[in-house]
């Protein structure tokens, strides 16, 4: 069977005099649907701020705000405050984008713009930092270091550093994606060679179904867990098979089981990335700002 | 059909566009959210430190009230002991005072009791002289049976009389 993975999915395009027509991707009506529910969730969070007597919702604020300003400062020093803005809008953006994947949405992080746009950002800044703080001269200069012949190599590093940090971040949000497309695929494919078999006829079906319930029965009897492991996956199957040879043709062995790569390639993936990209920008900038 | 972009690809729509969805989260994020609990907190810190001053001057305080009031005691006690002392000695001075005055009384009376009972002999023995002049007048007047001039009487009672007491 054909696996295909795809990018966002076109909505519409916009011509721009002279530089010719682009395409409106379903990245951008993601990412407004990211912004309206951090936005949403962060603005319920600061309502009915008090000084004493914090409710638990309160209580979840400041710590959101204490871990953030926490990791700004302990990455930046003090000196950086101005900072804690941005690296939170980053944060909160790449965790709610790695993670709305999850409902079945498109995930704005999964189109290398998107990462790109902050890389360009944080560029930026660091170039901003550098200049401010050895002079446009010797910033200049600096490319010409060691030797002079190393100009061009100095100017690439000096330019692939938003692209690698956009890079290292859209490729593990698209490797997720691309497993789980993969697993999905391959549970298909499994799904309609196992029930192939069990669901050819009705009475394989139902011995099949049979068996697992008198498996789990003994089992339970005896106590052996490995019994009863085994007769609940074959009652399920057996059912399943069942339910197959009815008529209702549905890939059965892709409920549940796809979550399980998911937890990691979503989650864990999703939620370390963002602090990742959120490391380096504040390393990077701090790095540029000199001491 | 669908159309989809390929999967990497540089579209400078959404690039522009993302930037601009960062620094309008970014805005929304400080404004929203992150000045409102950054505000709350340092109102908080401010409150705490309001407390530990306002503690600490009632502290201070209460430390100034306690001395005072120690020193008070103590004032009062030091006075309390003079008071006491002072009665004290008042109270010795004035009943040795009494005890001398009544002493002088007695002896005055003593002495007075003395003098009348030393008069009262006196008299009694005027008396008792007068009486027994009388008496002895008479017996010589009878004895003797003779007429004496008055004032060989008079020498010769007395005279009686010195022997008599003598012989008393």
């Amino acid at each position: 069977m054909d696996v295909s993975i795809n990018g966002a999915r076109i909505l519409g395009s916009i011509t721009i005099p002279g530089l010719g027509s682009f395409p409106i991707t379903q990245t951008l009506t993601a990412a407004l649907l990211v912004m309206v529910i951090i936005t949403a969730v962060l603005a319920w969070l600061a309502t009915g701020l008090k000084v004493s007597g914090i409710s638990r919702k309160q209580a979840v604020a400041e710590m959101l705000y204490t871990a953030i300003v926490n990791f700004v400062r302990g990455n930046m020093g003090p000196n950086f405050d101005i900072y804690i803005p941005l690296v939170f809008a980053i944060f909160a953006s790449s965790v709610v984008s790695n993670l709305i994947s999850l409902l079945g949405i498109w995930s704005p992080t999964a189109d290398l713009m998107t990462e790109l746009a902050w890389g360009l950002v944080v560029f930026v800044l660091i170039t901003y930092h550098k200049i401010k703080a050895s002079g446009i001269k010797e910033y200049l200069r600096s490319f010409l270091d060691p030797i002079p012949v190393l100009l061009p190599i100095n100017i690439m590093s000096e330019c692939f550093t938003p692209v690698s940090m956009a890079c290292r971040h859209f490729g593990n949000i698209l490797s997720g994606t691309v497993i789980s497309a993969l697993v999905y695929a391959a549970l298909v494919a499994g799904n309609n060679a196992l029930f192939g078999i069990l669901g050819s006829s009705l009475y394989v079906a139902a011995i099949v179904a049979v068996v697992g319930v008198a498996l789990f029965l003994v089992g339970k009897k005896l106590g052996k867990k490995l019994f009863l492991v085994l007769g609940v996956i074959a009652a399920i199957l057996g059912i399943c098979a069942i339910f197959t040879c009815l008529g209702v043709d549905y890939p059965w062995l892709t409920i549940g089981i796809p979550a399980i790569p998911s937890l990691y390639f979503d989650w864990f993936g999703g939620c370390i990335q963002a602090f990742i990209f959120c490391t380096l920008t504040t390393l990077f900038i701090k790095q540029a700002a000199g001491d | 059909m669908d159309l989809y972009q390929s999967l990497v690809t540089v579209n400078p729509v959404t690039l522009i566009a993302q930037i601009c969805n960062l620094f309008i989260q970014l805005f929304l994020a400080k404004k929203l959210f992150l000045d409102k609990v950054k505000a709350i907190l340092d109102q908080r810190r401010e409150a705490a430190d309001k407390e530990i001053t306002t503690a600490q001057a009632a502290r201070a305080e209460a430390e100034e009230i306690k001395q005072t009031y120690e020193q008070n005691m103590r004032e009062a006690r030091a006075k309390a002991d003079d008071l006491l002392m002072n009665a004290q000695r008042t109270a010795n001075a004035r009943s040795e005072e009494i005890i001398g005055q009544a002493q002088q009384a007695a002896a005055q009376i003593k002495q007075k009791a003395a003098s009348d009972i030393e008069m009262e002999k006196k008299k009694a023995i005027n008396d008792a002289k007068n009486e027994i002049s009388g008496l002895a007048l008479a017996i010589a007047g009878k004895v003797v049976a003779r007429e004496l001039n008055t004032a060989d009487q008079e020498q010769m009672i007395d005279r009686f009389i010195d022997e008599l007491g003598g012989a008393v």
